[in-house]
């Protein structure tokens, strides 16, 4: 009896030790901090040699890089600067919360010269950790908090403006006299977009003394549709069946991957004999998305790309200052994509309508609110 | 050893020198409930229900309630029930097996009419919501197959979830390459049974505790399948990322039936599969020598063995088996609902199988409509938010558990797992 016990208990350490390693081995492959040489190949070699040992990092959210998102349009800066700049970089994937933290001090100690973090979740870990390193420099992207220290560089956008026109836009666009909006997680920078939206046509509703419905968010009592994460694409897709089937045929899903099971209800409820359309954010989906070039009327983009390039270029030239850097119609930092497949969909007098909208947003005549808008 | 002795669907036997209280007391609580909100709270409007969907044959005109009236014939029905309740209790019997059932109808029903009745927009369309409900509740469904073919032979199944992404996975990158649903849907079983293997190798064969193995398994197949996403999936997704959808085969006659036929038989393959894996399983664990084998070896294993029953060649077995099924209906995801693989896009919903599986008292029938009505609620959700009812939205993102905790802790009654779950078996 005893030899079959401790055979027992032998195998079942080996076994679970087996499996422990492989297990924590596999999941590490995704975040293993990876450094790349610059790969500056063409002209301008001297510059870039002297920027060679400047270290420019990146720390993701759970989205991680590929999200079609602002992950990955923070990368994409990251990668920019690296091609221009001949600097150096490194990235880190968090796959949870619990990863930011570590994921932050490996950066630090790696001695990158600026981290940039993205994402409002990443807030707290980011404020702790550039308190305790003040040599190093931070830039985060979607959050702003005023106890930043001075090393750290907020990224903000007012999505809310270019939300605002898509709005305008869509309210002029529908047929069935409803659009829809719904959001991944109820966080600031989600509910901007929602916030600037049904903003927009209000204002459409006012002008043209119209009655277009906007369903999934309520401005006033801040409420609305929300998914409860942003990797359900399944319920993504019902949640905008049921919009359609409520009679919306404008949709706006602020919710990064899981907009693609909007993507798949759209598709199956144009075949259905319906003509839906849809507005995407972050990103231009006509790009982002090209498996479904005919269905986005426009996007409302964060021009998060240029802003984390243009820290990283301010930083290498020793120009870096804490001051937040707030994207406006106005800079460019938000816009709304072109037309492409609706370009001759859209009516010119609606067309002119958004450009005179969009002048009297930056000419501070037409007043975008949203609780969620940064302080300028 | 001192388990009592059960029936073979895993009833707690009666025991009528006991009055229990508990049922009376829900029914009389929700009763309360009801007759403050549904009655004197009536919005006193009338809430409007669609039935026909777009594409239906015989269109039929929406169903107009007027709220105060059904308000008040809902709570009158639930305290009817509660009262009936209380005096079969008093005189010591058991309530009948259809009432838990009939007073949560009745109870949805004056939900609805009250809820959609007060909201901003007072008209919904009840096909939408109970077709998203289904939608919602297939994986499920698989998912919690799945654990009752493991869990019946003793092997506690919290592998789920990642049965269903590698499914997921396996079937989006199958079909991409070969152009072909079919071959998608044989990789998603196929990626489910690699799973089990490794939960069956280990906890079977390496006796490692069975719910560490499970939760590694998770974390094993969503950092695998995050990886392969990063690297080659989003590199190039017309190869190896854009799959082909399974087409949806429509029943003759039977589609045309109002409301449910569209639900029910307009379906894919996948949908028709789940349909038959109910049925077969529910067959095969308590019509069959098979099935009796099956259930000895998770209740007393020893018993099993000195009859001349493998157990663990059993036990192996039917953890694979479990994996091909969740495998299966983890094809619904990239085949059916959406047309990509996307990283952790099962989003939990394993767990959420492993809770119906409890939920249903390990039994396959109703498990099946404990996912169901997961699928209810989680869609329930998502449509009071679109009309915008008074509910503040954090409530609304409770419904689907507050359902579970009453319905387990109320109406299901005492859920038993198999005797033997979770304890591996060494001979000697």
């Amino acid at each position: 009896m005893k030899n079959i016990l401790s055979a027992t208990r032998r195998r079942a350490s080996v076994g679970a030790a087996v499996l422990s390693v492989s297990a924590l081995l596999l999941a590490g492959c995704g975040e293993a901090p990876q450094s790349s040489e610059g790969n500056g190949n063409g002209g301008g070699g001297e510059t870039k040699a002297a920027n060679s040992d400047y270290l420019g990092c990146i720390v993701s959210d759970s989205g991680g890089f590929d999200d079609q998102s602002f992950n990955q349009s923070s990368y994409e800066g990251l990668k920019a600067a690296q091609e221009e700049l001949g600097i150096k970089i490194q990235e880190a994937e968090s796959q949870a919360p619990t990863d930011f933290e570590p994921n932050l001090n490996s950066m630090v100690q790696s001695g990158c010269d600026l981290t940039v973090t993205v994402g409002f979740l990443l807030g707290d870990a980011t404020k702790k950790i550039a308190k305790q390193n003040p040599e190093q420099n931070f830039a985060i992207v979607d959050f702003n908090d005023p106890e930043f220290t001075d090393n750290v560089k907020p990224l903000v956008y007012d999505t809310a403006q270019a939300a605002f026109l898509a709005g305008y836009l869509a309210a002029g666009m529908t047929e069935t006299g409803t659009v829809a909006t719904y959001g991944g997680v109820k966080i600031p920078t989600v509910t901007i977009f929602m916030d600037g939206f049904d903003a927009g046509i209000d204002y459409y509703n006012k002008q043209n003394n119209a009655d277009v419905n906007l369903l999934g968010w309520d401005r006033k009592s801040q409420e609305g549709t929300f998914i409860g994460d942003f990797e359900n694409q399944s319920a993504g897709k019902t949640n905008t069946a049921n919009f359609i089937n409520e009679g919306a045929d404008i949709i706006l899903p602020v919710a990064g991957p899981v907009g693609l099971g909007t993507v798949d209800a759209v598709k199956e409820a144009n075949k259905s004999g319906k003509d839906a359309s849809i507005v995407w954010v972050d990103s231009d989906g006509y790009k982002a998305v090209p498996e479904a070039q005919d269905l986005f009327l426009t996007s409302v983009m964060k021009g998060i790309t240029k802003s984390v390039k243009d820290v990283i270029t301010a930083d290498v030239n020793g120009k870096f200052n804490s001051q937040p850097y707030v994207g406006t119609l106005e800079n460019g930092g938000v816009s709304i994509a072109p037309y492409h497949s609706y370009a001759d969909d859209v009516p010119k007098e609606l067309k002119s309508e958004i450009e005179d909208i969009k002048a009297g947003i930056i000419a501070g005549e037409i007043d975008v609110q949203s609780d969620a808008s940064p302080e300028q | 050893m001192s388990a009592p002795v059960t029936s073979p669907q895993g009833q707690a036997p009666e025991l009528d020198t006991v009055r229990d209280w508990k049922n009376p007391i829900i029914y009389a609580i929700f009763a309360v409930v009801g007759l403050v909100g549904f009655a004197f709270n009536a919005p006193g409007t009338t809430a409007t229900f669609d039935i026909s969907a777009g594409r239906d044959a015989v269109q039929l005109a929406p169903v107009v309630v007027p709220t105060v009236p059904v308000g008040w014939a809902c709570a009158l029905i639930l305290i009817a029930i509660a009262v009936f309740s209380f005096l079969q209790t008093q005189a010591g019997r058991k309530d009948p097996r259809w009432m838990p059932i009939a007073y949560a109808i009745v109870f949805v029903v004056g939900f609805l009419v009250w809820v959609v009745g007060g909201a901003n927009k007072t008209d919904v369309s009840l096909v939408g919501l109970l077709a998203g409900s289904v939608t919602m509740a297939v994986p499920l469904i698989f998912g919690s197959l799945s654990g009752v073919l493991s869990e019946r032979v003793g092997v506690i199944n919290i592998a789920i979830e990642g049965q269903l992404l590698a499914g997921a996975f396996a079937a989006a990158v199958a079909a991409s390459i070969s152009g072909n649903v079919y071959v998608g849907m044989l990789a998603a079983a196929i990626a489910g049974v690699l799973v089990s293997v490794v939960l069956a190798v280990f906890s079977i064969k390496y006796l490692v505790n069975q719910i560490i193995v499970g939760v590694v398994l998770n974390v094993l197949v969503s950092g695998l399948t995050g990886f392969l996403f990063s690297t080659v999936l989003s590199r190039d997704s017309a190869t190896w990322n854009s799959p082909p959808s399974l087409p949806v085969i429509q029943i003759p006659v039977l589609e045309h039936i109002p409301i449910l036929g569209g639900i029910l038989f307009r379906q894919t393959i996948v949908g028709y599969l789940m349909y038959a894996a109910v049925i077969i399983t529910y067959i095969g664990l308590f019509h069959t020598k098979w099935g009796l084998r099956v259930r000895s070896v998770g209740e007393h294993p020893k018993a099993a063995d000195t009859l001349g029953i493998k157990v663990n060649f059993t036990r192996a077995h039917n953890v694979m088996l479990g994996g091909a099924v969740a495998g299966l209906g983890g094809s619904f995801f990239t085949l059916v609902s959406v047309s990509q693989f996307t990283k952790d896009m099962t989003a939990g919903q394993g767990y959420i199988a492993l809770a119906a599986m409890i939920f249903g008292r390990w039994n396959p029938i109703w498990a099946f409509f404990a996912a169901l009505l997961f699928g209810f609620a989680t869609n329930l959700r998502f449509v009071l938010s679109i009309l915008g009812t008074p509910v503040p939205g954090e409530f609304l993102a409770m419904l689907p558990y507050v359902v579970t905790i009453v319905a387990v802790a109320g109406l299901v009654g005492r859920s038993r797992p198999p005797a033997a779950n979770g304890t591996p078996y060494i001979k000697g």
